[in-house]
């Protein structure tokens, strides 16, 4: 019951930072990047790369997020920009042809086989009972550190009012003097951040190979479309819903099944409430 | 008139040269690349049908597939039923598949379309991994008797499927039902209001799509003598739609010259083979900057308009 508790905490919060970015840069930019799981896979490759040329952890975890996010803009500016003009669509095709690209580019440099990123937090610890090992904690302490203060950030600062105002309405926004280009591209290094974040934390223990940028982007928009396309709070809530509903289907019928969850509740909830728990538009 | 004969002669012309060819080349090898640039014929033309005409991008076309490729093994390894059953019934299995996404996305508008269908396949590809007693895992399920013995035979039958399913297509597509899966595309409020059934439409071609894409899927597992997960992949979806882009969107036809061009061009870089993947994804990405009408069909627009003012 408590490694359940436990268990669930750890994915939820992986879930939970991979969701708030997706949702966010869509949110504001209306960009849906089916690159952000490629954010995830480069932060972890990044910090492998960086520690096995000598770096320590810390830094190397600095310096990835921060190429990460500083990809993420790139990404943003030369390839999204243009094809947000044209639809969302064309957005969702440059950004999967960008993570298939880069899916192969670290194939070719560093095989299929599975990397190791180090562990900030080596120790174990015993909670009510049940042996955890540190990096799990400590990524539940920084998911809840990092999203809590991008929620602070946003409610709180004069740029936060910015983003808030972009997305509710972009042209209101645009009209009152808000430069819209360059808070997609602070939102996109936020988001691309948060992601990049999210692998390195969870690289210690879950497997860091070319195709880990797929399974992330898929439960990232089963959450959203839980949560409603858009909503902070819903993805939030989403993310703790499924990461309890995949470890609990783990723990009491087989591992096997937990992957259909996501794919399931995103067809039973396009089914009976589109817009999700939190979402405002109907479709959009 | 004159141009719709034009293309009939350019149709014809197609036709002959790949019926030629591997008399021409006698090679088996060759022969081999061949069948599976026309089964990857058969998945673009399907996938164009569906996504070209009305505008709604499947990035899972890899579900319906996979879907076909499957049903075809189990058929015949596990209940040993002949080959020729399995794809009628690989098309019925791609339809189930293509109802179960498409009816609770197809009725909303945005996005969740293309990503339920990525989702969808990846989904499948996993299961397949996991539940490797049943599906081989891994290695898939081997030994499917081969449907047609001789391996020009099952050229020529492939050849016979991909232009029959063009033609349908072609014909569909210049029908009114073509007229209003273009109008969808172009604005669905108004197809809305003017009475039409807009997801109706849009779910019966997905269905129609799913179903070609489940045969190819089905003559692929009867060609390689095998199934493995490759055939859920997002991958083949992105390779498929690359091959759609270069050939020219919507045209049906243009997809055709996009899979036996990319084909080709890979076979000619076969010793980058590890780089096949990465060089369609930059296609793909370069087409949609530089070349967003594709190559194949504006190339031939322009060959028929020139053939035209010279007659």
């Amino acid at each position: 019951m408590v490694e359940i508790l436990i268990q669930g905490a750890v994915s939820s919060a992986i879930y939970a930072m991979l969701a708030v970015g997706f949702t966010l840069i869509f949110g504001v930019a209306r960009i849906l990047n089916l690159a952000h799981g490629s954010f995830y896979a480069l932060g972890a490759y990044g910090t492998y790369v960086l520690t096995t040329l000598g770096l320590p952890l810390v830094p190397a975890a600095l310096v990835s997020i921060a190429f990460v996010a500083l990809f993420g803009v790139v990404m943003e500016r030369v390839l999204v920009r243009p094809m947000r003009r044209k639809s969302l669509l064309a957005v969702l095709m440059i950004t999967l042809a960008v993570a298939l690209a880069i899916e192969q580019v670290l194939f070719l440099t560093f095989g299929s086989e599975y990397r190791n990123v180090p562990s900030m937090v080596t120790a174990k610890y015993e909670l009510f009972g049940v042996g955890i090992a540190g990096q799990r904690l400590f990524t539940v302490i920084s998911a809840i550190v990092l999203i809590g203060a991008l929620w602070l950030f946003i409610q709180h600062t004069r740029l936060g009012s910015a983003i808030l105002a972009i997305s509710q309405d972009p042209d209101a926004a645009q009209y009152m003097g808000i430069p819209s280009d360059r808070i997609f591209a602070l939102v996109m290094a936020m988001s691309a951040a948060l992601a990049a974040a999210a692998g390195i934390l969870a690289g210690p223990f879950l497997t860091v190979q070319p195709t880990m940028w797929l399974l992330p982007i898929i439960k990232a928009f089963a959450i959203v479309v839980v949560g409603g396309l858009g909503s902070i709070p819903g993805s939030i809530l989403a993310a703790l819903m499924l990461g309890y509903a995949e470890t609990i289907v783990a723990y009491t019928i087989s591992s096997g099944w937990t992957e259909i969850i996501s794919v399931l509740a995103t067809l039973l909830m396009l089914i009976f409430r589109p817009a999700g728990m939190f979402g405002k538009r109907a479709a959009f | 008139m004159f141009t719709h004969r034009i293309d009939l002669a350019g149709a014809a012309v197609f036709v002959a040269v790949m019926a030629l060819l591997p008399m021409l080349l006698d090679n088996s090898y060759l022969t081999g690349v061949l069948t599976v640039a026309i089964i990857y014929a058969i998945w673009a033309v399907s996938w164009d049908f569906m996504s070209g005409l009305t505008g709604r991008e499947n990035f899972g076309h890899a579900l319906f597939i996979g879907a076909g490729a499957y049903t075809a093994g189990f058929m015949n390894t596990v209940w040993g039923i002949s080959g020729w059953w399995a794809i009628p019934s690989a098309m019925v299995v791609a339809s189930l598949f293509a109802l179960v996404v498409g009816f609770p996305t197809l009725r909303l508008k945005g996005p969740y379309f293309a990503l339920a269908m990525l989702s969808a396949s990846a989904i499948m590809e996993r299961l397949m991994l996991i539940f490797w007693e049943y599906t081989g895992g891994e290695e898939g399920i081997n030994g499917i008797e081969p449907l047609i013995f001789s391996q020009l035979g099952f050229y020529y039958f492939a050849l016979a499927v991909l232009v029959v399913c063009t033609a349908v297509l072609v014909l569909l597509a210049r029908s009114n039902w073509g007229l209003i899966l273009r109008a969808i595309r172009g604005d669905e409020a108004t197809c809305q209001a003017a009475g039409l059934n807009v997801t109706w439409y849009k779910i019966a071609s997905l269905v129609i799509s799913a179903a070609i894409a489940g045969a190819g899927g089905a003559m692929y597992a009867q060609y390689q003598l095998q199934v493995s997960p490759q055939v859920f992949t997002v991958v083949l979806s992105i390779t498929v739609i690359t091959m759609v882009y270069v050939g020219g969107m919507s045209s049906i036809w243009g997809p055709v010259g996009g899979a036996i061009l990319l084909v080709m061009l890979t076979e000619l870089l076969r010793d980058f083979g590890e780089w096949r993947l990465l060089i369609y994804s930059v296609t793909l990405i370069l087409i949609l900057f530089y070349l967003p009408q594709g190559l194949v069909a504006p190339t031939w627009n322009r060959l028929k308009a020139r053939l035209g003012g010279s007659a």
